[in-house]
């Protein structure tokens, strides 16, 4: 399994409720454990909505500014405001006219209204973000994990830029945005973490979002099956127990077993698919031996 | 009308309202209660429209009906004999564009905003924009007055009620004074005041979209210009149908501590928008233990295997009793001590795999039901 930690920026996909923010989280801290400068965001549109990433760091608020929670570790919500904020203050003259220009009405209701525009502003935060450098010119986050939000079109951000390069032909949108393109179709810099469930539904899903963002030129880094429930029964276990012709629906434990079968199947199927096993991850799993998995599963060398 | 003792609340809703919008995080089975709340409405004997946003296979499939159509599709008179169901899975494009030719005063206006270069390119970007068009869609259903209910299963963003607050970004953004800023030549007012505007807008994106890019926008944006007062009107249309005492929120949720808070936090921001929440739906609990046996039935196995076979099978049934007392637990905790309606859904397993599923989720949000023995 590829090296995360070599990487600027992971972004972690798939559908909500599949435990995208658990996953990014645990990957933060292994990578922070092993030396690097972590820094795990979550996008917010709105500065009041929930913001789970920080719920389950236990810090009660996160910013639009990153916040150091820990050794090597920051947390941060990227918003479409400070992504235009700052993109206007780089590609106007002046920052007064940037600072201006977020002010008038019309330009703050243009940005808010206009389609994708809320996500143009989330991925030049992202480009921002990775190129803040410190005095002594390393980066100020070697690492940028993105708990990306759940979306009912399945790719997101990944097609939004190709799709404003055909609208914005010139001018600094236009340069920003290839950027930001080079910046996540370069699998030396950006991998995509897909995370999904172990059920007949979800792993379909996520192996369309794999083709897709294959087809727009982002690399997945990996396939995370989550909450993979454990199997207790032994191959000879499940055939006296098949025979015992039992209605599933009715007993008591019994409803766990067509469960347990799910999940065999769409694990296997996700590995026929992709071509490689994915990684999975037990349903009951605490911190420390999710931080360990991570570090395992991701070869993130704790050899500090 | 008071329901009967044990009624679940949304027995009341699917006979009464005429709107019910189905709210909750990601991944809580938002989309199969939509189908099931409306199932429930159709065996009421009502005219039920479901407007479903995840492209849902295999509850197409379980329901008799093609997965994407361009306009909604009636489940077969075999499966649902009283009242009538159909589904659609909300196209923003066909919505989008659907609004715009009503809203033209003619056909050839239509054409220019439709055929715009800038609005061609967007197109494919608008598809996966449900947000923009869900409120929308379920106006032009609820006004068709070809159904007596509609059902929207909402857009999952992390923001979940952002598809309410997405036509009235529009409706401000349309502000004639504020488009006029946009326009060439347009008279916004006039001033001082506005010209500065003008001017500061059209450096801004001169600059930053590059040339070219505004004369685009304006050329769009006129185009519409004839339709600014309608939209708006219809934008403040929407809103009142949605706060109005014929609509009704409904706020799914599963066991998960994080889907809680989510609900908890939309119940909030539902009631300070003003809209008519009515109570939560705990889906995929393992709540309800009535009528269930336990595997001691089975005795005590002819053979080992058949014996340590039975003994594992006895503690996935305790651990499923430890889940139902947890979750009875939510369900009190959702109920606030009598402040929110909630109920459960019985648990089927993950993903629903046929009509019949359904037909079980239906009937236990419309009878009564004791949580257990």
């Amino acid at each position: 399994m590829m090296d995360l930690s070599s990487l600027r920026a992971v972004l972690v996909a798939g559908k909500g409720g599949v435990g995208k923010t658990t996953v990014t989280a645990g990957l933060a801290r292994a990578a922070a454990a092993a030396g690097k400068r972590v820094l795990a965001a979550e996008v917010s549109y709105e500065i009041d909505s929930p913001t789970p990433l920080a719920d389950v760091f236990g810090v009660p608020h996160a910013s639009e500014d990153p916040i150091a929670i820990g050794p090597n570790l920051s947390i941060a919500l990227l918003t479409p405001h400070a992504g235009h904020l700052h993109f206007l203050r780089d590609a106007l003259p002046m920052r007064v006219l940037a600072d201006a220009a977020m002010k008038s009405a019309a330009i703050r209701r243009f940005l808010l209204a206009a389609p994708s525009l809320a996500e143009m502003g989330v991925l030049y935060r992202i480009l921002d973000l990775l190129r803040k450098r410190r005095y002594d010119g390393s980066f100020e986050h070697d690492l940028l994990i993105v708990d990306l939000p759940a979306t009912g079109h399945a790719l997101g951000l990944a097609q939004v830029p190709s799709a404003i390069l055909k609208v914005v032909t010139r001018g600094p949108i236009h340069d920003a945005v290839l950027e930001g393109l080079r910046l996540l179709t370069d699998p030396k810099q950006t991998g995509t973490l897909l995370v999904t469930l172990p059920e007949t539904l979800p792993v379909s899903e996520a192996i369309e979002l794999a083709r897709g963002i294959g087809a727009h030129k982002i690399p997945l880094a990996g396939v995370i099956v989550n909450r993979v429930p454990n199997d207790p029964f032994t191959v000879e276990e499940r055939v006296a127990l098949n025979g015992m012709h039992i209605d599933n629906a009715t007993m008591l434990g019994a409803r766990s077993l067509p469960r347990i079968d799910r999940a065999k199947e769409s694990i296997a199927r996700l590995k026929k698919e992709l071509g490689h096993p994915p990684i999975t991850l037990p349903e009951v799993l605490d911190e420390t031996q999710l931080e360990a998995m991570m570090s395992d599963a991701f070869g993130i060398g704790r050899s500090k | 009308m008071r329901r009967a003792d044990n009624a679940p609340f949304t027995s009341d809703l699917v006979r009464d309202k005429q709107v019910i919008v189905c709210c909750g995080a990601g991944g809580v089975g938002k989309t199969t209660t939509a189908a099931a709340v409306g199932l429930a409405g159709a065996l009421e004997g009502r005219r039920v429209l479901v407007l479903t946003i995840d492209p849902a296979r295999r509850l197409a499939e379980a329901m008799g009906i093609p997965a994407g159509g361009p306009t909604p599709a009636r489940v077969p008179r075999e499966l649902v004999q009283t009242g009538e169901l159909s589904a659609w899975m909300l196209d923003p494009r066909v919505v989008f564009e659907d609004m715009v030719r009503r809203l033209s005063d003619t056909k050839d206006r239509a054409d220019r905003v439709l055929g715009n270069k800038l609005y061609l390119a967007l197109r494919d970007l608008i598809a996966g924009m449900q947000e923009y068009t869900a409120a929308e869609a379920l106006y032009m259903f609820h006004e068709s007055g070809d159904y007596d209910l509609v059902v929207l299963d909402t857009p999952p963003s992390r923001n979940a009620l952002e598809f309410l607050e997405a036509p009235r970004k529009l409706a401000l953004f349309l502000d004639e004074k504020i488009i006029g800023v946009f326009l060439p030549g347009a008279s916004g007012g006039g001033g001082m005041f506005w010209s500065r505007a003008r001017g500061l807008v059209s450096s801004v994106f001169d600059r930053i979209f590059g040339e070219g890019f505004m004369g685009d926008l304006q050329s769009f944006l006129s185009g519409f210009s004839g339709m600014f007062a309608s939209m708006r009107g219809h934008a403040d249309a929407v809103r009142s149908l949605l706060t109005s005492d014929q609509s009704s929120f409904i706020v799914v949720t599963s066991p998960d501590s994080a889907a809680r808070t989510e609900a908890r936090f939309m119940q909030e921001k539902l009631r300070e928008m003003r809209l008519p929440f009515s109570g939560y739906v705990l889906n995929r609990s393992w709540a309800y233990t009535r009528g269930l046996i336990s595997p001691t039935t089975l005795g005590v196995g002819a053979t080992p295997e058949a014996k340590s076979a039975i003994a594992k099978l006895e503690a996935l049934a305790a651990h499923e009793q430890r889940l139902a007392e947890r979750d009875r637990l939510v369900l009190n905790e959702l109920r606030g001590d009598g402040a929110c309606e909630a109920t459960a859904t019985p648990h089927l397993g993950a993903a629903i795999e046929d009509f019949a599923g359904l037909l079980t989720l239906a009937t236990g949000l419309r009878e009564p039901r004791a949580e257990k023995d």
